[in-house]
């Protein structure tokens, strides 16, 4: 058994945040905040101890999800970007380690929750990258290099 | 000008016989170039600052000039602040290098106004090889010049008009594309909310049936989620990869279902088919493939329902076929035609002018699919 994972919700959209947690923690893993605004994921990020924080670009006060990921930057926590536009995404990725792309189906985040925690403990990752995972290029190079 | 007075003055025939010794008066070659109307003058290189020795009447009439004010002088008189100085460094060139010339410069009457001169200057040596003269013929051109300008101006103008509006649809092209971006955003994160909805609203429902048509529902939804996920993601939003689309809707059905006993085997061409007709094959795809997961496969006495679901695409003559199979019990004890996946499917077929048919694959059924699709864009196939 490998060890589950603390996530960090940062996500302005309250169904798919209650959504995100009931999957979360159907895969044995436990969610210990949610934020819906810049302000309140620094104050997050600062008061608990998460293994990843699942990031929308998209917040209550604007595009500010990249600012989240630069504020957690080499804290503890590793960040996953949630969006249905990714070409918003900066090319450097702000230091996170992919995109899961929404629309995700239930399937596809449960996979993605499984190659996070392979990820996470156990880097690299052994099971299959699941359809609408993108891995940020300085990712791609260390958890899947080109055979 | 008064024409007559300057038509023979008193010294122009002395200055033909100092041209050419050897032409004297009466000479016809002589006098033509004295009546032409093309203007010409002659200088004298060997003498100091290589001065004019002859001008005819056309050059007076064209410059203003009286001849005794321009003869012993040399032409750069007829040059002034807006001549080219590059023409006039042409100018010194062919007479330092002693080689023909011809330029365009802006030349300066006497009463100041100015006229486009075509120059011509072109050396003139003796026998033995020695320069004598240069014989310089002017032209104005201020007409053909002006036209000139005129169609530059007119180029100009023109370019810019073009510039103008293509700037102008770049930027209507950019707010579509940035309208389009937004109402595809608001597409996704809705399609998300309603899986959420469903997903939520099936955790709280005891009745198993219920809860298993709320999950078929959710697979149907989560069909289209792949979809439009898929749309936005290549450059091209108007073409759809439907081999993509099956991989990944094959690896979510499985992974969903937790059935890793069923080994998927694909064989798939990359085809791409027009956005419009993404979302009818997408569903007919799934429902024929959670048909095969649902119903293919019998229990084991070990509780395992184990087999294979292949889906082929392939792109023969202008056309898609698509197969979708099991090798589990076939279709012999199926119910008929009135449930609602059925229907759909068929309706989806109609809609894309598919010929779609269930065969007796022994063992297991074999659904085959054919439809037109137009030809591949170039750069897709691989
Ligand atoms: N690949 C298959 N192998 C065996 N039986 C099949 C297969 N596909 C369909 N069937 C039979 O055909 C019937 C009709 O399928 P259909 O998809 O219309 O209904 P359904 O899957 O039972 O319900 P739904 O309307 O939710 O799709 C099924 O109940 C099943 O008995
Ligand atoms: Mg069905």
């Amino acid at each position: 058994m490998i060890e589950p994972l603390k996530v960090l919700i940062v996500e302005d959209e309250a169904l798919l945040a209650m959504e995100l947690e009931t999957l979360v923690q159907d895969a044995g893993h436990s969610v210990v905040g949610w934020a819906t605004s810049l302000a309140e994921a620094k104050d997050m990020v600062d008061t608990t101890q998460a293994d990843i924080a699942f990031v929308d670009i998209h917040l209550t006060d604007g595009p500010t999800g990249i600012d989240v990921a630069e504020y957690i930057g080499d804290k503890n926590s590793m960040v996953v970007f949630m969006t249905a536009n990714p070409k918003r995404i900066p090319d450097h990725f702000a230091g996170a380690i992919g995109v899961i792309a929404k629309p995700y189906t239930m399937s596809g985040l449960t996979s993605a929750l499984r190659y996070l925690q392979e990820g996470v403990r156990r880097p690299p990752p052994t099971s299959e990258r699941p359809a609408g995972f993108t891995l940020s290029p300085a990712f791609e190079m260390v958890w899947a290099p080109a055979a | 000008m008064d024409w007559k007075r300057t038509r023979e003055p008193a010294d122009a025939w002395h200055m033909t016989d100092d041209l050419h010794v050897e032409q004297g008066k009466g000479d016809p070659f002589a006098a033509a170039i004295r009546a032409t109307r093309m203007s010409m003058i002659i200088t004298d290189p060997r003498r100091q600052d290589n001065p004019i020795v002859f001008a005819n009447d056309a050059f007076l009439r064209l410059t203003g000039y009286e001849r005794h004010e321009v003869v012993g002088k040399n032409c750069r008189f007829l040059q002034g602040p807006r001549s080219d100085k590059e023409a006039i460094a042409q100018i010194r060139a062919a007479i330092a290098n002693e080689t023909d010339l011809s330029v365009d410069i802006l030349n300066y009457r006497k009463d100041g106004s100015t006229f486009w001169n075509a120059l011509y200057i072109s050396p003139v040596s003796n026998d033995k090889g020695e320069l004598q003269f240069f014989f310089a013929s002017q032209l104005d051109v201020s007409d053909r010049k002006r036209s000139e300008h005129r169609i530059t101006a007119d180029k100009d103008r023109f370019e810019k008009a073009v510039k103008e509006r293509t700037a102008e649809l770049e930027a209507a092209l950019e707010a579509q594309t940035t309208l389009l971006h937004e109402v595809d955003h608001r597409v996704k994160n809705n399609l998300q909310m309603i899986s959420s909805l469903i997903l939520m609203q099936s955790r709280t429902v005891s009745d198993e049936n219920l809860k298993r048509s709320l999950g078929t529902m959710l697979e149907r939804i989560e069909a289209l989620s792949t979809v439009h996920r898929r749309l936005y993601q290549s450059k091209d939003v108007s073409r759809f990869d439907v081999s993509d689309f099956a991989r990944d809707l094959i690896s979510d059905l499985l992974t969903a279902s937790g059935r890793s006993e069923i080994n998927p085997t694909l064989d798939l061409e990359p085809i791409v088919i027009p956005a419009e007709k993404a979302t009818p094959v997408a569903l007919m795809v799934n429902e024929l493939v959670t048909n095969a997961l649902k119903h293919a496969f019998k229990e084991r006495p070990d509780g395992t329902r184990s087999g294979s679901i292949g889906i082929k695409m392939s792109q023969p003559d202008g056309h898609l076929n698509i197969e979708v199979s099991d090798d589990g019990v076939g279709m012999a004890d199926a119910t008929g035609d009135a449930s609602f996946g059925m229907r759909l499917i068929k309706s989806l077929a109609r809609q894309l002018r598919a010929e779609i048919e269930w065969r007796d694959a022994g063992p297991g059924t074999r659904v085959v699919i054919s439809m037109p699709n137009g030809p591949q864009p170039k750069g897709n196939q691989s």
